[in-house]
């Protein structure tokens, strides 16, 4: 031992060489040993979970900077790299995610692209929301401006993947989530776009509610346009299915009976409430015009035209908001047609015979009161009247004969006073007007056969 | 100190193959060793750098140099030990002999 100690006092010069050893080694060392050290911490690092994760190693120090989602996975990120061997030290730069209070997401759509801002909890869910907005939205540009925050309510993405499916049904508007309160605004794309996104809302997962839901929608539009040229009706728009669909196609039918129906209604979800009801009235009013058009725009009907004397005009201005359901709004702008040439009573005669053989004044079944379909035919009737003021006319009831021929006689007496008194409304003189019942006595075709019937049940207008 | 040895065990082999040669040597070499109050002095120096390495105080690159510093020297030492003993072995063998 005393030997060892003093032999130690001449190992000194190989100190020389040896500092050249450890200049060298360190010179050749440091970069290799950093770059190993760095790979080895990341892969350390790879299975957990961090935003904007920094590694930068000195000698045999790391340093670590990164986001983390949760404290413990913060202290986890700092154990795992300390656990790397050949690391000295670790630097903790980590801190935690900002927490958001409320966590709010949203995704706005203009005409563009689509914005999906707000807080996302994990760069997975962001990632994943980015993907899903891009397969749904099919070709719009998808801006990310969405951050990442700790406080997500849970099945956050659940609840977010199906508000952007939403989005994909918006013309544009916005969807924000604000922990778990929905509210959405905007234009639907398509009619019954509002309704499939209040029917998709309901699937939400547990927990999630709608704040709001101010999406609106395209207009319902249904148009009908009289054209006495063609002597076409044409119907355009929407109709909600295709019962109303098939009822309003044989209302017009029914009260257009000199024009042909051109039907190019679609079927389309989305009509208010009360659509039918206040649509088949509308046509009604369209019919007794000269020409016109209606267009009913959500629940606004407007109907544009000319009537054929003046108080035609006001019975349809005064009158037809009347038959309309509650929250249903009329907008008339009625003129009335120039009063047309007199004509002396021959051609009188033939004007009544001429619309009197394309359709039949029609009352209710068994009683003398006249159905609202007949309005158009009674309106051009009159109209003919006016045109020979000095004539007098006979208004001439007839029945079939199934029946008993004295209530027969009787019902057409009162069918012939009932067309009279329309008549007389409508400001003619009640002088001009014979209203005589005939019953059965006089038909015109064979009472065997229904459609022989029909023909018999009839009024007549004869210029005396 | 393990991922070192495996890192970097050619330049550890060199300071112990240094330390060896220069014990080796310094049993028969005459002349002057270092004076008695300087070992004291580099006995210090060698405390502080390995409490200065053990603390980890020094930082980074520093550090690093410093850690593999004093692995060398260690190494070195054991080298020295270990040539001097064995220079002495043969030596006292030989002498009787002679």
């Amino acid at each position: 031992m005393h030997g060892l100690f003093r032999w130690s006092g001449k190992w000194w010069p190989g100190v020389i060489p040896l500092v050249l050893f450890w200049a060298i080694a360190a010179w050749t060392s440091t970069e290799p040993l950093e770059a190993d050290l760095a790979q080895r911490s990341t892969a350390a690092l790879k299975d957990t979970i961090l935003d904007k994760r920094r590694i930068s190693v000195a000698g045999r120090d790391v340093s670590l900077a990164a986001d983390a989602f949760s404290e413990d996975g913060r202290q986890s990120a700092v154990a795992s790299v300390e656990a790397v061997p050949g690391v000295r030290l670790v630097n903790d730069e980590t801190r935690l995610v900002p927490e958001a209070t409320p966590f709010v997401w949203s995704a706005e759509r203009d005409v563009l692209r689509v914005t999906l801002s707000g807080s996302s909890p994990l760069p997975a869910s962001k990632g994943r929301l980015m993907e899903a907005a891009r397969a749904s939205l099919g070709g719009v540009e998808v801006v990310d401006r969405m951050n990442l925050s700790r406080g997500a309510p849970p099945r956050f993405d659940n609840a977010a993947l199906l508000l952007l499916d939403q989005v994909g049904k918006l013309k544009d508007g916005k969807i924000t989530l604000s922990d778990t309160k929905v509210s959405l605004s905007g234009m639907a794309r398509e009619l019954g776009g509002r309704e499939a996104i209040a029917a998709a809302l309901k699937n939400l997962p547990e927990g999630f509610s709608v704040a709001a839901n101010e999406v609106k929608a395209p207009p319902y539009i249904f148009q009908a346009y009289k054209d006495p040229v063609a002597v076409t009706l044409t119907l355009t728009g929407n109709a909600p299915d295709n019962n109303v669909h098939a009822a309003l196609a044989a209302a017009a039918g029914r009260k257009f009976f000199s024009e042909k129906v051109v039907d190019n209604l679609k079927a389309s979800v989305g009509a208010p409430a009360g659509f039918a009801n206040a649509v088949v009235p509308a046509l009604g009013a369209l019919s007794r015009l000269s020409t016109g058009t209606l267009v009913v725009s959500d629940r606004e009907v407007k109907l544009s035209g000319a009537a054929l004397y003046e108080p035609a005009a006001n019975q349809i201005r005064a009158g037809l908001g009347k038959d309309f359901p509650q929250g249903w709004q009329f907008k008339p702008e009625i003129s009335v047609k120039p009063a047309a040439a007199p004509v002396d009573a021959t051609v009188c005669q033939q004007l009544f015979a001429e619309l009197l053989g394309k359709a039949r004044i029609r009352f209710e079944s068994g009683k003398a009161d006249i159905v609202a379909d007949s309005a158009g035919l009674l309106d051009r009737l009159i109209e003919t009247a006016l045109r020979c003021p000095n004539t007098n006319i006979e208004i001439a009831g007839h029945t079939d004969t199934d029946g008993d021929e004295a209530a027969n006689q009787t019902l057409s007496e009162k069918r012939a006073q009932s067309v009279t008194d329309y008549l007389v409304r409508a400001g003619l003189a009640a002088n001009r007007f014979m209203p005589v019942g005939y019953g059965s006595t006089q038909p015109i075709a064979g009472n065997d056969s229904e459609d022989g019937k029909a023909q018999n049940r009839r009024i007549d207008f004869v210029v005396r | 100190m393990a991922y070192l040895a495996t890192f970097y065990w050619g330049w550890l082999l060199g300071s112990v193959l240094l330390g060896l040669a220069m014990g080796w040597i310094s049993v028969v070499q005459h002349g002057d060793g270092v004076p008695r109050k300087w070992r004291w002095a580099l006995a210090a120096l060698a405390a502080a750098l390995v409490a200065a390495t053990l603390t980890r105080v020094v930082p980074g690159r520093f550090g690093y140099w410093l850690d593999l510093g004093l692995i060398m020297f260690a190494l070195y030492l054991c080298g020295c030990a270990v040539g001097s003993w064995l220079r002495d072995w043969v030596v006292s063998r030989s002498q009787p002999a002679a």
